[in-house]
């Protein structure tokens, strides 16, 4: 329970927990729906998502000067590569930010609960002929071992690539189902909190 | 910058700042509705003050393991009277974070069927039960600093052969030449004891700052209770005046009163 009560301490644990919560809600919901009799399940899944996602930006308040000093940081990185692509990516996160809490502003004034904006349930498909599978498979497995000598790298990569679809989603240029969303975040949600709960496994930049 | 980043790591931080923002939300809109402004001004104070609420909630949750952990530590204080205040203090805490969750799977739409009047209510009783432990510990540390106090003075006069003028001097049956009178004697020991008490509070200010937060405090429970009504006014700025005393004692750890 101290370990517990250590990482909820601190204001991105609790928040990881709960975006994990959310997600988790999401994919749930995915699975349950086509159900038959799971109505009132699939309702409260929905509540609860709902709340817990309004109550995050609670949690996000604030957060444009982390970001700022984020961006600060990561000017002062050694190789070029890196300094480049995080000062940029923290530079978005600042204006992410700052866009999160106007829509929550103007959620607040006019009393708006979330919209939800149902995505279309496109399913995946695709076909890769016999040289590029095999290919592909040297590829990933080349891939794999350079991951799996360095942890802090492949969380971050799992991380980034779960989170991405969201954003994908949203903006209509891959569109997916919810299922795959909310799985996908649900991962890079328990790759965050393992990088909370165990700092070493944080990806530093030198 | 990076005092706010630190700061706001915390999550009982963000919590101490929402509940400063519902607080003054609160004490606004009193003076908003006294002073005639426009209903929809109003409307949306209130709207501001309910997220907030209902933000505080969520941000809570788990608060109840917190508490749970401090009463276990605080059972393993040498103290008797301070181990029994302070335990119990963080029991009722923990009962009442865990009555606030119920209160917000009721309001999140989880578990609607909850009455919410009767969970709200006994999570203020346990609320207050906690306050009356803080006081009675607050009480127990001002008196045992105060006797420490007044005995030193006893032995610096005694060490300095007496009737040396100023400080706080707890002379026995009248001084020479007074008139053997019971009320002026006893006013005057009465003074005497609210200037050791002022300065035992001056030369401790995480004491003096945990007392004063407790009793700002107070009136929360004790008016939702309906004990002592005073009104949505007072309940925000004193809701409104310990959450930045809470703040403080977040941002200079050395104002957080220690076992």
């Amino acid at each position: 329970m101290d370990a517990f009560t250590r990482f909820s301490n601190q204001t991105q644990g609790r928040d990881r927990l709960f975006r994990a919560t959310q997600y988790t809600c999401m994919l749930l919901r995915y699975l349950l729906e086509p159900k038959a009799g799971k109505e009132k399940v699939v309702m409260k899944l929905k509540k609860l998502e709902s709340s817990v996602s309004t109550g995050r930006k609670w949690f996000r308040l604030g957060n444009v000067v982390h970001a700022v000093q984020a961006t600060q940081q990561s000017i002062h990185a050694a190789d070029l590569v890196p300094r480049f692509c995080l000062t940029l990516a923290n530079l978005n996160r600042v204006i992410y930010f700052i866009c999160d809490t106007v829509l929550w502003m103007e959620q607040v004034a006019h009393d708006r609960a979330k919209r939800e904006e149902s995505s279309s349930q496109v399913p995946l498909g695709y076909s890769v002929a016999d040289e590029e599978t095999e290919w592909l498979q040297s590829f990933l497995l080349l891939l794999f071992r350079s991951l799996k000598k360095h942890p802090p790298l492949l969380l971050d990569t799992v991380k980034n690539v779960c989170d991405i679809l969201n954003p994908l989603d949203q903006l209509g240029i891959y569109k997916s189902n919810p299922g795959l969303i909310g799985l996908g975040c649900l991962v890079s949600s328990i790759a965050g909190i393992i990088t909370v709960a165990y700092p070493q496994m944080k990806l530093k930049t030198h | 910058m990076d005092a706010w980043v630190r700061f706001s790591a915390q999550s009982q931080a963000r919590e101490r700042l929402c509940r400063a923002a519902q607080y003054a939300c609160s004490l606004l809109g009193h003076a908003l509705q006294k002073h005639g402004a426009s209903p929809e001004l109003q409307k949306q104070i209130r709207q501001l003050e309910g997220h907030l609420s209902l933000g505080r909630k969520l941000l809570r949750l788990g608060n109840s393991a917190d508490a749970l952990e401090s009463a276990k530590r605080a059972v393993h204080l040498s103290d008797v009277v301070l181990r029994f205040c302070i335990t119990v203090s963080h029991l009722n805490r923990a009962l009442y974070f865990a009555c606030d969750n119920v209160l917000w799977a009721g309001k999140s739409g989880l578990a609607p069927r909850v009455d919410q009047e009767k969970w709200a209510q006994r999570s203020f009783r346990y609320y207050l039960f906690s306050l009356i432990m803080n006081l009675s510990r607050d009480a127990y540390e001002i008196r045992l600093l105060m006797e420490q106090e007044s005995s030193a003075c006893s032995r610096r006069l005694k060490g300095s052969g007496g009737g040396v003028p100023g400080g706080i001097e707890m002379r026995g049956s009248g001084g020479p030449g007074a008139p053997g009178g019971g009320l002026p004697q006893l006013a005057l020991k009465f003074r005497l004891r609210v200037l050791l008490l002022a300065r035992v509070l001056r030369s401790h200010p995480p004491l003096l700052l945990d007392v004063v937060r407790n009793a700002c405090d107070l009136f929360i429970p004790l008016d939702k209770l309906g004990l002592w009504r005073c009104g949505p006014g007072i309940v925000g700025l004193c809701g409104l005046m310990s959450s930045i005393l809470s703040i403080l004692t977040l941002i200079c750890p050395w104002l957080r009163l220690k076992p």
